[in-house]
């Protein structure tokens, strides 16, 4: 499956990102996962099937649900504590939750 | 804390933060960022200070003969900071343009062209106003930028373009479909000039540079500014919104212009001490938003100074956590792992101690304690070595970064004890 991060410059998602990946592995799971600034999104649409939008930049919920989900997209914010604590488990349980 | 007023306030902000126009013209600042930075660096280092009896700048010119060693900082300079406003033009153009999905390239270079069409010409009529070009017509580059892309967009999804048959290439497709728009916009743009010309005697960018950039920029430099910006970039984040990221096409263009003053006279000899603006970007950047928003890489210290023996303490976990980003004024982590957001007994150090060290950064650079800004540095540069840089290569930047750090922390213990405290309670219930 592929996973978008959505944040305002892509960078503090990135170690998010990275811990994801780490957990992804230790559980088998193939996943492609990237972080990306909101301006990048619409060139990753192929294939895409969840977007996380990190909570800083919650306020573009609203748009990119409008655009993605006619895709068949899920679209959901990242749990706060969880992005915090940068628990890469529980984003990807998240991710996991959403695409069914 | 009343979820109504909250709803509303995040819609609000939202709004702002995802307004097309706003943020087009904050992604075309994003985008020149390098550039500036490059040019920035390029004077820093034409002008270093000695280093005990090493003067590197005089090393160089014995090499590279009297005077021509800065000239390489100089021409870096000539071709970034000084042509500001045309590299705006196109770069708010292109994203305009982008945000709407029709052609990023045609509408940057029209407005590029726009942009340099209405540039007054000097007094010989040797060549264009070089100052024009720069910061002093950044205003106008963005006004350009936004009226030129909107224009082009309606035309374009107009049926007024002209249309190839099958089998063209798409490259010969796209400049000709934004042919007609090209033409209709500049021919405006020239009426316009002329028109300015007759009637006005001066051009576009006296106007707007004297009715707007000047007042506005008059106003950013004074303490209140300072203060506002600091509040507001705090109470966004204090709901877990992106400040600056959402004030930042408010701050840009007023600020840059200022840090843009100083470079420039200290790039022609001028002590960081007598340059004219205080309150800039690197200023805020450097001096308050030490490890980021909240002055957090100081809240980090507390956290560590406060809970020493409780090793699983949540605090002192996400403190951990925090610590290697918040070097480099990245705190997400921090902002939302500990956390700061809605979190009422964190409300006030996170607002109250930015604005305090505003304050006193104010006053040490108006002073004359600490020399003024005179660098502009990627915003991940660590503090310490961001103080030194920043104030031209001075120890006392690193001081005031020092005394500032060490306030934070003070103001930020009450509130760390307070908050472990609350937690304590909480997880008894």
């Amino acid at each position: 499956m592929k996973i978008i991060l959505v944040c305002s410059a892509g960078m503090s998602t990135s170690m998010l990102v990275k811990k994801m990946k780490q957990s992804a592995d230790d559980r088998n799971i193939m996943a492609e996962i990237n972080a990306v600034a909101e301006s990048q999104l619409k060139n990753e649409l192929d294939d895409l099937d969840v977007v996380l939008i990190g909570p800083q930049v919650r306020y573009l919920e609203k748009k990119i649900r409008e655009q993605l989900e006619p895709k068949g997209i899920a679209v959901d914010v990242i749990d706060q504590i969880a992005y915090g604590m940068i628990q890469g488990d529980k984003v990807l349980d998240q991710a996991i939750a959403l695409k069914k | 804390m009343n979820s109504k007023f909250m709803q509303k306030f995040i819609e609000i902000a939202g709004r702002i933060g995802s307004q097309r126009h706003l943020v087009a013209v904050r992604d075309g600042f994003v985008a020149i960022m390098p550039l500036i930075i490059v040019g920035s660096l390029a004077i820093l280092i034409n002008n270093f200070p000695p280093f005990g009896n090493f003067n590197f700048v005089e090393w160089m010119n014995g090499i590279f003969g009297d005077g021509n060693w800065q000239t390489v900082g100089g021409s870096i300079w000539n071709g970034t900071f000084a042509i500001l406003g045309l590299l705006v033009s196109f770069s708010i153009a292109y994203n305009l343009a982008k945000s709407y999905d029709v052609d990023g390239l045609s509408a940057g270079l029209i407005s590029a062209a726009g942009f340099i069409m209405l540039v007054p010409w000097t007094e010989d009529g040797a060549g264009l106003t070089a100052a024009w070009l720069g910061t002093q017509g950044l205003f106008v580059g963005i006004i350009i930028a936004l009226l030129v892309t909107e224009l082009f967009r309606i035309l374009i999804n107009s049926n007024l373009t002209i249309k190839m048959p099958e089998g063209v290439p798409d490259g010969v497709t796209r400049s000709f479909k934004a042919l007609v728009p090209a033409v209709i916009i500049l021919i405006i743009l020239g009426f316009f000039q002329a028109l300015m010309n007759v009637f006005a005697e001066q051009s576009i960018f006296e106007v707007i540079f004297n009715a707007i950039q000047e007042p506005l920029q008059g106003l950013g430099n004074t303490l209140p500014a300072a203060m506002v910006v600091s509040f507001l970039n705090h109470l966004l984040w204090f709901f877990g919104l992106h400040g600056t990221n959402i004030i930042g096409s408010v701050i840009e263009p007023v600020y840059l212009p200022l840090i843009e003053q100083n470079l420039d006279l200290f790039k022609s000899g001028m002590s960081a001490f007598d340059v004219p603006n205080i309150v800039t970007k690197p200023f805020l950047d450097s001096f308050v938003f030490m490890g980021g928003s909240g002055t957090t890489i100081a809240l980090l210290i507390a956290v560590f100074i406060v809970i020493r023996r409780e090793r699983n303490h949540p605090y002192r976990q996400v403190a951990k956590l925090s610590a290697p980003a918040g070097l480099f004024n990245i705190n997400e982590p921090v902002i939302f792992g500990l956390p700061i957001v809605l979190n009422p007994v964190m409300l006030i150090p996170f607002i109250l101690i930015p604005v305090t060290l505003t304050i006193t950064s104010y006053i040490a650079l108006a002073t004359g304690i600490v020399p003024r800004t005179v660098a502009i540095l990627p915003w991940t540069t660590p503090p310490i070595l961001s103080g030194y840089l920043v104030t031209g290569g001075s120890w006392r930047g690193i001081g005031l970064q020092v005394f500032n750090l060490v306030l934070a922390v003070i103001m930020y213990i009450p509130f760390i004890l307070a908050g472990a405290r609350t937690l304590k309670r909480n997880k008894g219930e």
